[in-house]
């Protein structure tokens, strides 16, 4: 059955050694300048030190995001080459360095070095001003989204937004703008009419895509990122792809309060069960729709329309090369960063440990080993990292990559739409399920003792 | 309104299906090869660049001249010049050439050869920078002894018969018929007879081995510059599979 051993091993060294580069480079990068140069500074120059410090704290995260995003994006497209050969049983990059692992620091080289051309009768400032304004979003727009998924670390604070989710939608919205105004400048028909199906789908799905975040926001009761992701501590029964809290009760029991907890969640008796039934199948349903028109959204195949090869050249992008092209290539994996980071923020509980703690408490050696941790020379003198934003870490890597190979595992199996049966979908089928589900939310969450 | 949920569900259940049909990918063996690093396992019938073999055990040039694929070839790739030897009434080979910027392999000529000479090698590397050098002329297609030995052994032909040591009786023949029309019949009881048996016997042969499925046999391309290499390692191999194409037989 493992006759593709070796394949598989050298995916997983790639991922494993990959992964733990970034973030320790990044982490490094964060508490370099957050916190060990403040101690620093502080111990040196006393009171003077503050204002200092102050910018210096303000400025790691958005320096820590700039570091991230380049390293990431070129990790992302080197696992989803890979994955992909292993899924469509080719062999993946195996010839710049030790087995094609450095095929697309090589391939950013190149497009770094190559000229940058502005076509003949293009709009040049708006040609130019198009990879920014794509880019721009999802730098900011992940900005929020640090706080929530670093399990509201001291140093990203200054990220979190009371109306977090409501920000990140809106700077998600933004690149429909630039992918129009990219076509629109290239002075080139397959550019126009990629950036206009690239607006079409883009509003289409938009719908969706809120009103399943919007059930989510109705269950929480609350847009701030870091307020859901407090919500949903606890264990895989309290997160909100499985009800929203409407499984609360029954986690409680299941940690000992038996049949009391169950009466004041499901304080309705038979109509609260049924509703928290309801409410669980109506936060999958959310859960797939957002998926879904989240991969509308980045454009990634089966939605891929705006770049379609087969039909337009290469879409919106066909006249860029070089630099511009590059920051492209770039923004479409971070916004594929992004969206899972949104997925796993807003239904799977953020850096919450699956395993409840009433469970984990009771495995021996694992409350050891977190005190250990934290009394650890690292943790409490150097303040490195903490156990808990260290597990937190450690939970949403593992969530985000896997959603990231999921869409990597959908790219290999379904093929394009024609642009009516995605609009079709979109109009037809994903805006009237979304209404329903919210319908059903607002109505059974009356029921049951939830998170909001 | 229940024909729609069905629909979705079952259109649900495809897209499951499909993934995991996809997933189950990851256990299976990539299918492509790392391809200029390794040689491909070639059939020993692959149509490969053309040659003309030499007779492995004495080294004489096998081609009679005959004309055989020069007729046959639709491409008219295919150009040979030769001359009748006024001591033995036999055509002699002057020159060979096959254009294969014009050849589409597809292996008439090798079929019609009455003396197994011009075979398909199983070398496909032939790119190069102009149509001219794509000409090859005799020199070029005429094998050694030791790659002539290889295929002969490797598309299990049978060995030429050793040219009849008959330099009287041809004389004599020839003398007998000088004129020109006669020459296929003169040239061909005396030559060719035999070796038309032994085309016959390879073309019983070929289903046999069609039958006999060989993945072992491992494929080395015979290039020019690499020839002793290549019969040390496949003539082992080839030897163990004469075994197995006698059973049907026996």
């Amino acid at each position: 059955m493992f006759s593709n051993g070796d394949e598989i091993f050298k995916i997983s060294r790639l991922t494993i050694v990959w992964l733990a580069g970034i973030f320790t480079i990044v982490w490094m990068v964060c508490w370099g300048l957050g916190i060990a140069l403040p101690m620093l500074l502080t111990s040196q120059l006393g009171d003077k030190a503050a204002l200092t410090n102050e910018i210096l704290r303000a400025a790691t995260p958005v320096i820590a995001i700039l570091v991230f995003i380049p390293i990431n994006a070129m990790f992302m497209v080197l696992i989803e080459r890979r994955a992909l050969a292993l899924w469509t049983v080719r062999k993946g990059p195996n010839r710049v360095g030790p087995d094609g692992n450095f095929q697309t620091a090589a391939d950013a080289v190149k497009l770094l070095l190559k000229e940058d051309i502005t076509p003949t009768g293009a709009d040049a400032v708006m040609h130019t001003f198009a990879p920014i304004l794509f880019f721009a979003p999802s730098v900011f727009g992940a900005v929020p989204l640090l706080a929530a998924v670093t399990n509201n670390h001291p140093l990203f604070h200054v990220l979190n937004l009371p109306t977090g989710i409501f920000f990140v939608l809106a700077a998600g919205a933004l690149p429909v703008v630039a992918l129009v105004m990219a076509g629109w400048a290239s002075n080139n028909k397959y550019s126009l009419v990629g950036g206009l199906r690239s607006a079409a789908q883009a509003i289409s799905y938009e719908i969706p895509l809120v009103l399943s975040l919007i059930t989510v926001c109705l269950m929480a009761g609350t847009l701030d990122l870091v307020k859901i992701t407090e919500q949903q501590a606890g264990g895989i029964l309290n997160w909100n792809l499985l009800g929203g809290g409407a499984l609360t009760g029954l986690n409680n029991a299941l940690a000992g309060g038996g049949a009391k907890a169950l009466a004041t969640s499901y304080f309705m008796g038979p109509i609260s069960y049924v509703c928290a039934g309801l409410l669980v199948i109506s936060l999958i349903i959310s859960f797939w729709l957002y998926l879904t028109g989240a991969c509308a959204e980045i454009n990634r195949i089966p939605f891929d329309l705006p770049e379609a090869e087969s039909e337009l050249v290469s879409g919106y992008n066909t006249e860029y090369s070089g630099m511009k092209f590059a920051i492209f290539f770039l923004a479409e994996f971070t916004n594929l960063f992004v969206v899972s980071s949104i997925t796993t923020v807003m239904f799977l509980g953020g850096g919450d440990n699956p395993i409840p703690p009433y469970i984990l408490n009771n495995i021996p050696g694992i409350p050891q080993m977190v005190a250990a941790i934290r009394d650890s020379y690292f943790c409490s003198t150097l303040h490195i990292i903490n156990p808990e934003t260290f597990f937190a870490t450690l939970w949403v890597i593992a969530k985000v990559y896997g959603l990231v190979i999921f869409a990597v595992l959908i790219r290999g199996t379904l093929p394009r739409f024609r642009i009516d049966q995605l609009m079709a979908f979109g109009w037809k089928r994903l805006i009237p399920l979304s209404l329903i589900v919210f319908i059903i939310v607002v109505f059974a969450r009356e029921f049951v003792i939830c998170h909001g | 309104m229940a024909n729609l949920i069905s629909r979705a569900f079952g259109g649900l259940n495809e897209v499951r299906r499909g993934l995991a049909t996809v997933f189950k990918h990851t256990f299976r063996e990539p299918i492509t090869k790392n391809y200029p690093d390794e040689m491909p396992d070639l059939a020993p019938h692959f149509r490969g660049r053309l040659a003309l073999t030499v007779n492995p055990e004495t080294g004489d040039h096998l081609c009679i001249s005959c004309k055989q694929c020069e007729r046959v070839c639709p491409d008219k790739c295919i150009e040979i010049t030769s001359h009748k030897s006024p001591e033995t009434n036999k055509l002699e080979l002057i020159d060979f050439k096959i254009d294969h910027g014009l050849c589409m392999f597809c292996g008439l000529c090798t079929e019609v050869c009455p003396t197994l000479c011009i075979i398909n090698t199983n070398d496909f590397e032939m790119a190069d920078y102009s149509r001219e050098s794509l000409i090859y002329d005799l020199k070029k297609l005429t094998l050694s002894q030791d790659e002539s030995a290889f295929y002969f052994d490797r598309k299990e032909m049978p060995l030429p018969k050793p040219k009849p040591a008959k330099p009287a009786p041809a004389a004599a023949a020839g003398a007998a018929a000088k004129p020109a029309d006669a020459k296929p019949a003169d040239a061909k009881p005396a030559d060719a007879k035999p070796a038309d048996a032994d085309a016959k016997t390879v073309e019983v042969k070929k289903p046999e081995i069609k039958d006999d499925a060989k993945p072992e046999v491992k494929t080395e391309e015979a290039k020019a510059d690499a020839k002793p290499e290549p019969k040390a390692e496949t003539k082992p191999e080839a030897k163990t599979d004469e075994p197995k194409a006698d059973e049907p037989k026996a």
